[in-house]
């Protein structure tokens, strides 16, 4: 952590950057919260740990200046599909990587524990397991019992794309087949099943958009969603409308989704946003053996087309 | 910022369901200028066109069943009630729904809302007009009601201008008031063309030029945001004070009635406190949040 | 006037109570917390229940209703509102901010036009009060001048006395509930004695605190300051979360919706977080994401007490447990209030 701490204020002392975006302690347990400073003092309060869930490259297309940005794996991949898409250019972007060892699931310690994470006093990481103190009392469970599903399966924990990298605190570990699993799930349903399963899931949508908020690579300066002239979807909102809203969303996601979970972290009425977004992905690279945001020159995936192109994706 | 006074907030009376709109049918469309149109209209029901009322400067919503509504100002005279008018641009989907109605169609109607011109405190005393664009729609309401009872206020100056020739309004009423003697009417384009040969020129620049005494006078002012931003200094310079300045605004009031939230100037509604005020009353979050 | 009901007697009372009225109690479903019509039998919320995710805002400002109905006849438009719904319902468990957040709601949908979609719900609505025990570490009523065990706001209050639960009578329509109600004891002084206690207990774990005095007299110093809220608003995203979820918040939209009935009118849930919001046509007073920030703290702490004397907020805390990225409205206005001083 001083590691960052020192890059961080040696960027902004030496004039490389105008701005350092990097995480740091949040107002709640277990909780951290981005700091966007111009300020070298800030630096100090940087932090990484395993709550560092945010994928921080949201805030590139808004800001001006040169800008130095703390990443995880998935994050800087956002960070190279946006330069592909002229959203940031890459001499504008100084990125520090952190070699990351995968996000804890706040979700899935609360359901183990059965507190909510106010009432837990401690979470330590160690190694491959977890150790949870309540009161008096400590627990241990494996760390994949309680790390993001998308950290399960993710493939590039090490930022590729970097300026900076720092040294690894913990390696990652990863179960792809749980990482998968809800995704299985529904997957295994039949046809009716699963239009059941998505109307009961939008059904309880309140449109707050946040799934779109926290995406990086939802950068339209105006989203088809609010589109008056033709109206796609109603702003109204009808279960039909959300799940369409998130269809369309989806597709144009396709081939910039990086799978950093944030869509379905930020859900506020925890709708598995990601038994769609990381479909897309398994779909897109199926289909045109194509991985988001892994090389900065290539053309973005919807913005090219080849004659031979795989006709399959309407099915 | 300043605290405005909401103790002169319009008291409304209850009368049942207000979001449900009456019906009204179009009389008349009037081609303005390309792209905008007046409409005349009427009450269906033979009831309301005795029983309604409404005041110079209030406004309405009014709906295209099925596309949606939009508020606009009640643009013809509380004094002439033969029928009523509104007046709009099209610039989004309700107004270029509305552009596309003729004679005979029937849209809703609710209202009317907010407060209006402030007839007596107008009374007795040297009126300026001061327009742009479309923003003559809810001065024309008060222009023609203080026409109609001419012998209440001193002399009458009336500034309007426009983009060009072909984007002036109203151009009968222009004439009709170009006439009159006891009007003092200027009227300039901010570009002239081949057969212009009225004034040119910017709103605040030619109301400079026109310089209308500020001796016992009350300047009412409306057009586009930013001729609204450019006036006020201008009159101030003339000697107005921010009581003798009076504008009515315009916000995407969408419920009218101060309930949806989102016309709010500070804790001032333009819908609910509005859309008349005086410049004192805003003055200091005018450039900020309009 | 006291009154108590052991544990095991809720679902009785809940049961009389449902003859006559929809009675909404918390519930979870798919790991969210909301609020349904009572199943008949389940309580257990007794136990699990702190506050919902989802406010009970949802039962009097529905996210979306129909406001009419019109169709296109041959003698031209009939609008058709929807049958009244005059049943009664009773919201069970609601907690003292919640039912709070009402009382400010009326503030503004009673005034002038009534908007009536709103008030006959509201009229038709009994507030079963439930004093926190387990507040939230975001939770900040405390310094909003209410607390746990605050009965401002609902009908009946119950307060958590051993196994058993303390109602207090706060107003008429409460009383109309308890009256011949089965199951209820009179109140002990003992029982009176235990209540409080574990309010006070209650209000002792509500850490989090904002020191208001001079909130809005900061609000107004800095209201012109664009950079003071750019910093403020920095990290903030522009989703709906904090204000769909504050039980406070009002604004709504209306569209129309065609189907192969006709067509309707709708309300909808709306966001002054969103850039689109007050976007007119031809231009928009809030593009800037601070200026939207900006309204929503002035809002609740500036126009508010401009206009109604009291603060727009109750300290539920939803907008800083929820928030996607940490943004907390209590460091915000403590860090105005320290600018001030």
């Amino acid at each position: 952590m001083p590691q960052l701490q020192h890059e961080a204020r040696a960027l902004l002392e030496q004039g490389k950057v105008d701005y350092i975006l990097g995480f740091e302690p949040g107002t709640l347990k277990f909780s951290t919260t981005p700091l966007i400073t111009k300020n070298k003092e800030d630096c100090a309060r940087l932090v990484v740990n395993p709550f560092i869930a945010n994928n921080l490259s949201v805030y590139l297309p808004k800001l001006k200046g040169r800008l130095g940005i703390v990443v995880k794996g998935c994050d800087s991949r956002s960070v190279v599909s946006l330069i592909q898409d002229n959203k940031v250019a890459r001499d504008r972007v100084v990125i520090i990587g952190v070699p990351c060892a995968g996000i804890i699931d706040l979700d899935k310690i609360e359901q183990l524990v059965s507190r909510e994470r106010d009432e837990i006093d401690d979470i330590v990481r160690q190694g491959d397991r977890v150790a949870i103190t309540l009161g008096n009392g400590k627990k241990e469970f494996p760390l994949v019992s309680v790390l993001a599903d998308n950290c399960l399966a993710c493939e590039t924990p090490i930022p590729k794309e970097c300026d900076i990298l720092l040294d690894p605190t913990d390696t990652l570990v990863t179960d792809p087949s749980a990482g998968q699993q809800r995704i299985q799930e529904v997957e295994s349903k039949s046809v009716e099943e699963r239009w059941a399963f998505w109307e009961k899931q939008f059904e309880r949508c309140i449109r707050c958009y946040a799934c779109r908020s926290v995406c990086p690579v939802c950068f339209c300066e105006r989203c088809f969603a609010e589109e008056t002239e033709p109206q796609w979807v109603s702003p109204a909102p009808h279960w039909q409308d959300n799940m369409s809203f998130q269809i369309i969303r989806s597709l144009h996601v396709a081939g910039r989704c990086t799978d950093c979970g944030n869509c379905e972290r930020a859900c506020p009425v925890n709708i598995p946003l990601r038994s769609l977004s990381k479909k897309m992905v398994d779909l897109v690279d199926e289909l045109f053996d194509y991985k988001a945001g892994t090389d900065k020159s290539a053309l973005p995936l919807m913005a090219s087309y080849e004659a031979d192109e795989a006709e399959g994706v309407f099915r | 910022m300043t605290i405005a006074d909401t103790s002169q907030r319009p008291r409304f009376f209850a009368r049942g369901n207000v979001y449900l709109p009456h019906i009204v049918v179009i009389e008349k469309v009037i081609e303005e200028t390309p792209g905008v149109r007046t409409f005349h209209f009427n009450f269906k029901d033979e009831r309301l066109r005795e029983e309604f009322a409404f005041q110079s400067g209030q406004f309405a919503e009014y709906s295209i069943f099925g596309v949606g509504e939009a508020p606009f100002c009640i643009s013809s005279s509380p004094t002439r009630r033969d029928h009523m008018e509104f007046a709009l641009q099209r610039v989004g989907k309700v107004t270029n729904a509305l552009h596309r109605l003729g004679v005979g169609a029937e849209i809703g109607f609710r209202g009317p809302y907010g407060n209006s011109f402030p007839l007596d405190f107008l009374a007795g005393k040297n009126l300026v007009f001061i327009g742009g664009g479309i923003g003559l729609a809810p001065l024309r309401s008060l222009i023609w009601n203080v026409i109609d009872n001419r012998e209440k206020y001193e002399r009458i100056d009336i500034i309007y201008g426009a983009r060009s020739p072909a984007d002036l309004c109203f151009k009968y009423d222009l004439e009709t008031w170009g006439k009159d003697s006891s009007v003092n009417m200027v009227t300039t384009v901010d570009r002239g063309d081949k057969d212009w040969t009225g004034k040119v020129g910017f709103v605040p620049a030619i109301t400079e030029q026109v310089a209308p005494s500020a001796k016992n006078a009350v300047a009412i002012v409306c057009g586009p945001p930013v001729m609204i931003r450019f006036t006020f200094p201008v009159l101030a310079k003339l000697g107005f004070t921010p009581e003798q300045m009076i504008t009515t605004l315009e916000k995407r009031m969408k419920c009218g009635i101060g309930k949806c939230g989102r016309c709010n100037i500070g804790n001032l509604y333009v819908c609910r406190d509005g859309p008349v005020f005086s410049y004192a009353q805003i003055k200091s979050f005018i450039s900020s949040e309009y | 006037m006291f009154k108590k009901i052991g544990h095991s007697e809720i679902a009785k009372l809940l049961s009389e109570w449902s003859k006559e009225s929809t009675v909404l109690v918390p519930t979870r479903a798919d790991g969210v917390t909301t609020w349904a019509k009572w199943d008949g039998r389940d309580v257990s919320f007794l136990d699990w229940y702190r506050n919902t995710v989802v406010p009970p805002k949802s039962f009097l400002l529905p996210m979306l209703e129909e406001m009419f109905r019109f169709q296109k006849g041959k003698d031209g438009y009939s609008l058709e509102l929807p049958p009244s719904d005059g049943r009664k319902q009773v919201i069970f468990g609601i907690r003292p901010c919640d039912a709070r957040a009402l009382a400010i709601i009326d503030l503004v949908f009673r005034e002038g036009y009534e908007d009536l979609y709103y008030v006959n719900r509201r009229n038709n609505t009994t507030l079963v009060g439930l004093a926190c025990t387990s507040p939230y570490d975001s939770c900040f009523c405390t310094s909003l001048g209410s607390g746990p065990g605050d009965a401002r706001g609902v009908d009946l209050m119950l307060t958590t006395a051993g196994d058993q639960l303390l109602i207090e009578e706060v107003t008429d329509k409460g009383k109309e509930l308890t009256a011949g109600a089965s199951g209820l004891g009179k109140a002990a002084e003992a029982d009176l004695i235990s209540a409080r206690e574990a309010v006070e207990l209650a209000s002792r774990k509500v850490t989090r605190q904002v020191d208001l005095k001079d909130t809005d007299k900061a609000l107004l110093a800095n209201f012109e300051k664009a950079e003071f809220w750019e910093d403020i608003a920095a990290k903030c995203v522009s989703c709906g979360i904090c204000t769909f979820l504050c039980p406070t918040c009002y604004c709504f939209d209306i569209n129309d919706e065609m189907d192969r009935q006709g067509g309707a009118r709708v309300k909808s849930w709306d966001s002054c977080q969103f850039a689109l919001y007050t976007r007119m046509p031809m231009e928009n007073p809030r593009v800037e994401k601070w200026r939207r920030v900006r309204q929503k703290v002035s809002h609740k702490f500036l126009f508010y007490p401009l206009s109604y004397e009291t603060t727009g907020c109750v300290g539920c805390g939803r907008c800083i447990r929820r928030c996607p990225v940490n943004w907390d409205i209590t460091q915000v206005l403590n860090s105005l209030t320290a600018k001030v001083a």
